[in-house]
């Protein structure tokens, strides 16, 4: 066996060792799920290409920076930004550094997204899901039609289809840009053992360009907030086949007073129920509650007029209000009460 | 209820790296003062503050709506942020680029208090009453003020419903809960004083019908014939002055101008149904100009009044910290419209003194007043008291341009306005104002630099807490 083999052999196994004492928690975590929201083979595999498609712009944005403008001329580096494969993820990945929370839940949220997309294409052509934004364009609030525009053209601007799974640096809400950059700028100078504090200049460089207003969750939260202002009693009710999925979600969001995360996040749910009881506690006219079920549904389930009609909607409303509060209070609140219910069972 | 506003322009404010709010616009400076910032101090809308912070900390342009609260309402923005460069000492630049304001529930009805001080300030009474028309609380002008028995009782029984309206023809409006607009009534008893009632009828959270509040204007009954009828001048004794102006012009012109105003409010409040935007402005036009006329009248009312040998004031117990609250509260909107903050003694301290209630809070109602119209707008009014030498006082301090010592004395004669015009003074209320304090036995005085501000004094004779 020659040498390098050798040396290739002994340091998979050293990572592998590294990496044993986790394998048994994985198993548990496919064996013994903590919840029942169901992950299939297309969400992992979307979510693990995005996650790529996020990381390698990242990088690739970065090398840009150094390089171009900051007179770096390091050849991996170089090579990078020129649109050559990316060399961060399997370090990153490798080292654990992806799998932050905020990550993992950013993940979650888009992949569940491009589900929902690829539902609602099933029932509605993406031609005639693209022309929904237009209507606003006549509105005659002028900040209305214009947010409107601004929608569709970051829409645009978008890359493929909205079910297409595909990562849009411009789209990133800056908290995982931020998370993402720094992991990638310390891998890069890693990798390429670029010294000097250049690397981290071009990362800083990246930060200060990205622009939130541009990106499409904001365009489309705030011409929800502009519709919500300007709405009359006579206007219909939010529906995903008329709005599209990123307005339907971000004015659904908003008379609930939750995020449009949230939002997405109840649509993952076993039956949707928590989607439902927004619909509910925003007071969604049945017919509208049903259509809009069926259209954002995987079809498994039916929600039928009389179970919609029997929720209350002051339950629902309190439900809501208690979903509203922050993660961090609602976690805490959760643990009180399993430490509660474990005392009682002593 | 909700503003919005249309923001031509983005609304822009500059925050440093410490968090210090270094310039601003206006709007987002008057909601900065009403959340207790300072001028050059730490932002102080909590929300905006924060996003400031995370642009900050991840270095980044960040594009969110922000929801802020001061005591009148609750805005809905929609904010960016821009950082100048890379380099974290730079400042920070906030872009609102819509505002939309949600009145609180509770700011949509007037605080009664500041409701009952104006009508003292007007000379008008206040009557409220439950849904079955019984007085439940009554504050009136003159003798009417001592009719306690009134309490509990039906409105109809104390009061006379006289022409033009009937008694029918109220119960009539009451039982629809509609508006009640110029219904005279007599006392029954005592004085059997006229009155003119204005009503509103007054919806409890619940959204029930929960009674009226009245407006009691002490009506001249001679008023209808007045001009040209000099015979029938046989409720002399009520008015401030025989003369042509105080018997006869002061009412004939303020009642026309009362209801010009009072329609002109009911437009522009939309009351009576949706209304065009430009239709709304032009109504407020009307109700300003007419609120200026009728100022002016009540002012030379006022001059005739303290110019008669006989005018006297009542010796009311008064407390200047008090009087200080309720003439600020009278003038915090138009203060807030300039984004003045008016600074006050604490509310917990008193200094009594002596002197007419009405007169005293007309006097600081007219020195408030003058500062806020002469004062840059975002600048502060100061109010103090002090005792000395047997005199309770209280200063009015303002930022404004002062006043050079040659014409210090001179804004104290009648009809001076050291060449200003076009402000809506009439160049009388610091004459009234002086000529009430030393009716009242004390002083009005003036401090001042040019360019310096201005500070104006009233000393009242002290009363001794009991």
């Amino acid at each position: 066996m020659d040498r390098t083999k050798q040396n290739d052999i002994i340091r998979r196994a050293r990572a592998m060792a590294d990496k044993a004492s986790l394998v048994a928690d994985d198993f548990a975590q496919v064996l013994f799920p903590r919840t029942d929201v169901v992950f299939n083979d297309r969400m992992r595999s979307n979510a693990q290409q995005y996650l790529h498609g996020v990381v390698n712009q990242i990088e690739k944005r970065i090398c840009e920076i150094a390089t171009r403008d900051l007179g770096v001329t390091h050849e991996l580096l170089l090579s990078i930004g020129q649109g050559g494969d990316g060399q961060s993820f399997a370090l990153l990945e490798h080292r654990g550094l992806l799998n932050q929370p905020e990550i993992v839940h950013h993940l979650f949220v888009k992949t569940q997204q491009m589900e929902l997309a690829a539902r609602l294409l099933q029932k509605i052509s993406q031609e005639d899901l693209e022309s929904t934004l237009t209507r606003h364009l006549d509105h005659e609030d002028p900040a209305v039609a214009q947010a409107a525009m601004g929608l569709l053209v970051a829409q645009s601007k978008s890359t493929g289809s909205a079910a297409e799974i595909a990562a849009s640096l411009a789209d990133l809400p800056p908290e995982i840009v931020y998370a993402v950059a720094w992991p990638v700028t310390a891998a890069l100078a890693r990798l390429s053992a670029f010294p000097g504090p250049r690397l981290q200049q071009a990362a800083e460089r990246l930060l200060a360009e990205h622009d939130e207003s541009a990106g499409l969750t904001r365009k489309a939260e705030r011409l929800a907030q502009l519709l919500e202002q300007a709405k009359t009693e006579n206007d219909p009710a939010p529906h995903p086949m008329k709005d599209g999925l990123s307005l339907f979600v971000a004015r659904l969001a908003r008379q609930s007073g939750l995020t449009s995360d949230q939002i997405v996040t109840f649509t993952a749910e076993p039956n949707m129920a928590r989607f439902i009881v927004v619909l509910r506690a925003a007071d969604y006219p049945v017919e509208n509650a049903l259509s809009i079920y069926a259209a954002l549904g995987s079809g498994d389930n039916i929600l039928t007029a009389a179970t919609y009609g029997e929720l209350d909607r002051d339950r629902s409303l309190t439900l809501v209000s208690h979903w509203v509060a922050p993660e961090a209070f609602q976690k805490a609140e959760r643990i009180f009460s399993r430490d509660y219910l474990g005392e009682e069972g002593k | 209820m909700s503003t919005a506003r249309k923001l031509a322009e983005p609304v822009l404010g500059i925050v440093d790296v410490d968090g210090l709010l270094l310039s601003a616009d206006p709007l987002l400076m008057r909601l900065h003062l009403r959340c207790g910032g300072k001028e050059g101090g730490p932002l102080a809308v909590p929300e905006l503050a924060a996003l400031c912070r995370l642009s900050r900390r991840l270095g980044m342009n960040l594009s969110r709506p922000v929801q802020a609260s001061d005591d009148d309402c609750r805005i809905e923005m929609w904010v960016e942020t821009r950082l100048a460069s890379p380099d974290r000492d730079q400042p920070l630049s906030l872009s609102i680029i819509d505002w939309k304001e949600y009145s609180h529930d509770e700011s949509d009805k007037m605080d009664p208090a500041r409701d009952r001080d104006f009508d003292r300030l007007e000379g008008r009474g206040a009557i409220r009453t439950d849904a079955a028309l019984r007085i439940i609380a009554q504050q009136m002008p003159g003798d009417a003020a001592r009719n306690f028995d009134a309490i509990g009782r039906s409105l109809v029984d104390i009061y006379d419903v006289i022409p033009p309206s009937a008694h029918a023809k109220l119960l009539e409006a009451v039982a629809e809960r509609q508006p009640i607009r110029n219904q005279r009534v007599r006392q029954k008893s005592g004085a059997q004083a006229l009155f003119l009632l204005q009503g509103q009828p007054l919806i409890d959270k619940a959204g029930l019908f929960a009674g009226y509040r009245f407006t009691a204007t002490p009506d001249d009954p001679t008023e209808d014939q007045a001009v040209g009828d000099a015979d029938s001048k046989n409720v002399s004794g009520k008015l401030i002055s025989d003369s042509l102006f105080g018997m006869q012009l002061g009412p004939a012109l303020r009642q026309p101008l009362g209801k010009i105003i009072a329609n002109a409010e009911t437009i522009s409040g939309k009351l009576e149904g949706p209304l065009r935007g430009d239709y709304v402005s032009y109504a407020k036009d009307i109700a300003s100009a007419g609120r200026h006329l009728l100022d002016l009248v009540n002012d030379l009312s006022d001059l005739e009044a303290i110019e008669r040998p006989e005018f006297t004031v009542a010796g009311d117990d008064i407390d200047l910290v008090d009087l200080a609250h309720r003439a600020a509260g009278l003038l915090a909107v138009k203060a807030a419209d300039h984004q003045i903050r008016i600074e006050l003694p604490d509310e917990g301290d008193k200094l009594p003194a002596s002197g007419e209630f009405r007169r005293s809070l007309q006097i600081l109602v007219n020195l408030i007043g003058n500062a806020i119209r002469y004062s840059p707008d975002g600048s502060v009014i100061s109010l103090r008291v002090s005792n000395e030498q047997g005199f309770a006082r209280i200063s009015v301090t303002d930022q404004g341009a002062g006043i050079a010592p040659e014409d210090q004395e001179r804004i104290f004669d009648k009809f001076e306005r050291l060449g200003r015009s076009g402000d809506g003074g009439s160049g009388l209320g610091l004459f009234i104002s002086r000529r009430l304090a030393r009716a009242m036995g004390g002083s009005l005085t003036v401090t001042s630099e040019a360019g310096q501000g201005s500070t104006f004094t009233l000393a009242l004779p002290e009363r001794k807490q009991s």
